[in-house]
């Protein structure tokens, strides 16, 4: 539980994994082993960021993607959970839908690209229907594998304490499954970030995976990279977020087991 | 407070094609504590299963009149809750607040986890959880405690312990207790009748009186003498002529 | 505790989805009220579809129709977002739209989007000066479907190159530049200004313009729904009519054209100014009307390759109801340009 004390050599050593990397990127491009305008220097990056930031395209773009992602994840976690809980609960719902669930959950999110646009139009709606596709079923998988792992012996514990209904629901079923549940989580939502870039290929106005698509058309490699860079900051801020769920004191238990 | 009645008439059991129990009866006065010895996979864990209504037996009548509970043969506490949540489980039916904190105070005392109420189980040594689980199945007011092999995973300095402590708690908070153990020494330093059972299916082999108050020491003369009969019947030890105590074979 | 920590993360999810909802969607920016009629037309961002931002631009402040460009990444979604109700107008290259009609998509031709603008680069330390030297190269177009591939394969019929002597390579057209640079290809047919960029990368030069292959080569044409036709014809009149008009204007003022446009486009205004000057008939947007010749030379092309099967009928295509009699420059207040 408590943080043990990170040594300096754990803290030096990311950020000299950074700058050297830097180094190399900047003297590779230096060196014009590649032509300039499809491998830009650092530099080059650094005001492509500074531009998107000046104009407000960044923080746009920014908004629209978290947006985005949020909406189709959180969806995808309000439906996928009660939907896990119910096949893990009844054995026939499970042989009904659970062969259904895992033939859409080998899918590509991005095969459903035409579908997307076909009953959702082009804007949010599209891209939030492709990031739910693609952590529901992952969500609706462990939330069932999850269930059908519960020790027996709670169920009987709850049963001799007088639990029953909505209270097993809530203090022993949800509890149990949550640690599972939250590792879940974490990984799709990494796979939803992911997808929002392919998803956001569908014409829209903004959406850093957009940024990113319309940079390559424009032939703007520097403003391509400074999308990736910052698609790949969100992404380890997201995980690290999400990583605090795991030190909610009442999860604890099965991670440390 | 126990004067419910505890019993099992003519139960016979089986799973899929093997016969756990075959007419099987036995009879708990209120208040009395009853440890049940046999082999492995004899049928112990169906029988507390059957006392507590979580297994309906094929055939034969089941009566408990009375609220049991058990404590399991694996963790039972709930990992997720802390020492005083899964203790406050126990306390449910208590309206009042107030009343409910100073039984969980009490009860916390009387395990010796002060100063543990907000730590996990998993931060627990395993003599500290069986406490806790002990606790909780002490705390309110039932009638029955149904005890599946509570200590078989201590190590034996630790066991002595948890006898003497179940021992003292039940002084304070006496209970109906059916105990279902491998440990020999364990049933001759508890129970009031040891009820030795046969191979699979489980016939009561033969059945063990002990008139002595708890807490008992392990080297007490009639305790070391039930343990003696105990393990003649099991096969494990000579006969011996200056038996102590009332033994009844089985017809 | 769970409760309160799980409440505390549920409350939070839901807090950040509103957050980030009101700061997209701010409400509190009142919506400008447009009596206007509006359409919104789609385009991708390659100088054929210059018209498009420029007509966009154009009428921000004009009193007739305002149209809204919707800059595309690509065509299969243009076609999805076409099918699927959500888009009536857009720009597309000749042969899809023809296989969209041959499909039974009510769409017609009302227009096309530019002359010319099309360029074969090749590798620079690749001496060709035909089809012929690029026998066994790898050559990349931007789809089967596009009108680049017919002609560069007539162009092989009429140097006698075999149909299988070259390896074509389907290829996005932002990603020719890099892969001819590594020299993954050897060369490419495009629409500018993705062959532009290979030439002032410096890893390529140009073999032919295409108007060197086939003068007034035409790849992009306006198509718009039967439905708007038929519920707005006055809106269709409009657009094709600005469209003209924008073609127009920019082919007398190219570099005011490259300023209006890149933002559009998200492109380098060099880029777009190289291409609409060097040289200035690298790409042109006079002579717009689809006739039925041009247009029969696309489709028997496209049936003898394979990507058709049935020779569709001109009438069933094309539609010249819209094009305006006298053509004027339109009249566009360069203020607000190039942001
Ligand atoms: N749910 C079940 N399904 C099928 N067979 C079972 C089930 N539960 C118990 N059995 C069988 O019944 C027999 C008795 O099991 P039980 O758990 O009552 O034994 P036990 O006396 O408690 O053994 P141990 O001392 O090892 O805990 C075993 O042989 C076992 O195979
Ligand atoms: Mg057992």
């Amino acid at each position: 539980m408590t943080e043990t004390k990170r040594t300096s050599g754990e803290r030096v050593l990311p950020v000299a994994v950074v700058i050297g990397s830097l180094l190399l990127w900047w003297g590779l491009a230096a060196a014009h082993v590649f032509p300039e305008s499809l491998f830009p220097d650092p530099l080059a990056v650094g005001k492509g960021v500074v531009e998107e930031v000046i104009t407000g395209r960044l923080f746009n773009d920014l908004v629209a993607s978290l947006f985005r992602v949020t909406a189709g994840f959180l969806l995808a976690v309000v439906l996928g959970i009660p939907l896990g809980l119910v096949l893990g609960s009844y054995g026939r719902a499970r042989a009904a839908l659970l062969p259904a669930v895992n033939f859409f959950r080998n899918l590509s999110p991005l095969a459903w690209i035409p579908f997307a646009i076909l009953w959702f139009g082009i804007g949010d709606s599209p891209a939030v229907f492709l990031i739910f596709m693609a952590s529901f079923f992952p969500i609706v998988l462990a939330t069932v594998a999850a269930v059908a792992t519960i020790p027996m012996v709670y169920f009987r514990v709850a049963h001799d304490y007088g639990l029953t209904g909505g209270e097993m629901l809530m203090r022993v079923t949800l509890p149990a499954i949550a640690p599972q549940v939250i590792t879940v989580l974490r990984v799709t939502a990494g796979l939803a970030w992911v997808v929002v870039v392919a998803a956001e290929m569908i014409a829209g106005r903004d959406g850093l995976g957009f940024a990113i698509w319309d940079a390559r058309n424009g032939l703007r490699i520097d403003l391509l990279v400074s999308g990736m860079i910052v698609i790949g900051l969100i992404g380890v801020v997201i995980d690290r977020l999400l990583f605090r769920l795991t030190r909610i004191p009442s999860v604890r238990w099965g991670y440390e087991r | 407070m126990n004067d419910k009645l505890l019993c099992l008439d003519d139960i016979s059991h089986s799973f899929g094609g093997v016969e756990v129990i075959r007419r099987f009866s036995l009879d708990i006065e209120p208040g009395e504590f009853v440890a049940i010895v046999g082999p492995s996979g004899c049928g112990k864990t169906t029988i507390l299963n059957i006392l507590s209504g979580f297994v309906r037996p094929a055939s034969g009548r089941v009566g408990c009149e009375g609220r049991a509970r058990m404590v399991y043969q694996h963790d039972g506490l709930f990992p997720w809750l802390t020492v005083a949540e899964n203790i406050a489980l126990g306390l449910r039916h208590i309206g009042d607040p107030a009343e409910r904190d100073r039984q969980a105070a009490d009860l916390l005392e009387l395990i010796r986890l002060r100063g543990f109420e907000g730590h996990y189980p998993h931060q627990l040594s395993g003599g500290m959880r069986q406490r806790v689980e002990l606790a909780r199945a002490l705390a309110g007011d039932t009638d029955i405690l149904l005890m599946d092999e509570p200590f078989s995973a201590l190590d034996y300095l630790t066991r002595l312990r948890m006898r003497r402590e179940l021992a003292l708690m039940l002084e304070e908070r006496p209970r109906t207790v059916v105990l279902v153990t491998h440990d020999i020494e364990e049933a001759a330093q508890l129970a009031d009748r040891v009820i030795v059972l046969s191979d699979r299916p489980a016939r009561i082999r033969c059945e063990l009186r002990l008139d002595l108050a708890r807490p008992r020491d392990l080297t007490h003369p009639e305790v070391v003498d039930g343990i003696h009969r105990l393990l003649f019947e099991l096969g494990l030890e000579e006969d011996r002529s200056d038996v102590r105590g009332d033994v009844f074979v089985d017809a | 505790m769970i409760r309160s920590s799980m409440a505390r993360w549920i409350v939070g999810a839901f807090g950040l989805l509103l957050v980030l909802g009101l700061l997209r969607f701010k409400p509190w920016q009142e919506e400008v009220v447009r009596p206007r009629q509006q359409l919104t037309v789609g385009f991708l961002p390659v100088t054929c579809h210059l018209t498009c931002p420029v007509t966009d631009f154009a009428t921000k402040t004009s009193t007739s129709t305002r149209f809204q460009s919707q800059r595309f990444t690509d065509f299969p979604t243009v076609v999805e977002a076409i099918k699927g109700g959500r888009l009536e107008a857009s720009f597309m290259i000749a042969p899809l739209a023809m296989k969209m009609r041959e499909q039974g998509l009510p769409i017609k031709i009302v227009y096309l989007g530019h002359r010319d603008g099309s360029t074969v680069i090749v590798r620079k330390d690749i001496p060709a000066r035909s089809l012929v030297d690029l026998r066994g190269k790898t050559f990349a177009i931007p789809s089967i479907y596009s009108n680049q591939y017919l002609v560069i394969r007539k162009l092989m019929e009429d140097q006698g190159v075999g149909a299988d002597e070259i390896k074509f390579v389907q290829m996005a057209p932002p990603d020719m530049p890099a892969a001819l640079a590594a020299k993954a290809i050897d060369a490419y047919f495009v629409g500018e200004p993705h062959a532009a960029k290979a030439e002032l990368d410096g890893s390529g030069r140009v073999l032919y313009y295409a108007k060197d292959i086939w003068p007034h080569f035409i790849s992009c044409v306006l198509v718009v729904h039967e439905k708007l036709i038929k519920e707005h014809p006055d809106v269709v009149r409009d657009l094709v009519r600005g469209i003209a008009e924008s073609g127009e204007w920019a082919e007398t003022h190219r570099l005011a054209a490259a300023k209006v446009a890149s933002p559009y486009f998200r492109q380098d205004e060099k880029v777009v100014r190289y291409v609409l000057t060097q040289p200035k008939d690298r790409v042109s947007y006079r002579m717009l009307t689809p006739t039925d010749e041009d247009m029969l030379v696309i489709r028997d092309m496209a049936i003898k390759v394979g990507i058709l099967k049935t020779p569709i009928a001109m009438s069933d295509l094309i539609d010249r109801e819209f094009i305006p009699k006298d053509i004027r420059p339109a009249d566009i207040d360069m203020a607000g340009a190039g942001k």
